[in-house]
């Protein structure tokens, strides 16, 4: 009874008081790095005739193709503001994409596929240097 | 008779006043929301259910200092519960939590423009120890 009255009472929409602590660190090269491991997990992989060392390939191909995922969803969600979506009208499918090859070369052993998804990263890194780049999103080294 | 048309009067105006509470309760009913995460505590737990007036701008410009439920920027289907801690010469609005350690919130949101704001959390209806109006 008394849940049947929360059920009727309780809002249908939530409304987000989640924590943002801002680093305001983001630089795409961290999702290009993981990307060119698969790059090159994936030729060492086609090179080697030892079954284990194939399936270390795999296991850490789809790891290294994860973090990619997870550095591209970074830049998506947490770095571009609306202002560089004015700016860059393909933004979203640009990083929809990525995302998607960046799984794709996780199921994959077509170097094809990862070469496809180091030229997707580069294409956000070229939205992010247009909107801000290095100057604005890293800390500069001492001179 | 004077007396008669003083009592008519206040009748009238109380009924006024009573259909517009009516009126702001039903709308505010409609727009509930449920709180979820931290970032506005004290003010507003995780797990609190609140009336949002969605009208509450519609009479007025929103305030430096006030709770507002706003569109997202970064995810516009998500809604944020936020406190609005500065208004630029441009009308937008940037938005903070209420928690210490959150602070700079508005950094990584980056500033909402007016037509984002839904609407001001104005009572909690839940649970009920702290059954009553928010600011």
């Amino acid at each position: 009874m008394l849940s049947r009255v929360l059920r009727a009472l309780s809002p249908r929409s939530t409304a987000h008081a989640h924590c943002d602590i801002p680093c305001g660190v983001y630089d795409p090269q961290q999702a290009r790095i993981e990307a060119e491991s698969c790059y090159k997990i994936i030729q060492k992989y086609h090179e080697s005739k030892d079954d284990l060392f194939r399936a270390r390939c795999v296991l850490v191909k789809e790891e290294r193709a994860e973090l990619t995922k997870h550095h591209i969803d970074v830049m998506w969600h947490d770095y571009f503001k609306p202002e560089h979506v004015e700016k860059f009208p393909d933004l979203h499918d640009v990083c929809w994409k990525t995302a998607k090859q960046a799984s794709m070369v996780k199921r994959s052993l077509d170097i094809e596929e990862a070469q496809k998804l180091l030229d997707l990263i580069d294409k956000i890194d070229h939205m992010w240097r247009e909107t801000g780049g290095p100057k604005a999103t890293r800390l500069q080294a001492a001179a | 008779m004077r007396r008669l048309a003083g009592m008519f009067g206040a009748a009238l105006l109380f009924a006024v006043a009573a259909i517009a509470l009516i009126d702001r309760l039903g709308r505010s009913w409609e727009s509930r929301v449920a709180v979820e995460g931290h970032s506005m505590d004290p003010t507003l737990l995780d797990g609190d259910w609140l009336l949002v007036d969605p009208d509450a701008h519609r009479r007025r410009a929103p305030k430096v200092g006030e709770l507002v439920v706003a569109r997202d920027p970064r995810v516009t289907q998500r809604m944020l519960v936020k406190r609005v801690v500065a208004i630029d010469g441009d009308g937008r609005l940037t938005l903070a939590g209420d928690h210490a350690a959150h602070a700079a919130d508005g950094t990584r949101i980056g500033t909402v423009e007016s037509a984002a704001i839904l609407g001001r959390p104005w009572f909690r209806y839940w649970p009920l120890d702290r059954f009553g109006p928010i600011g």
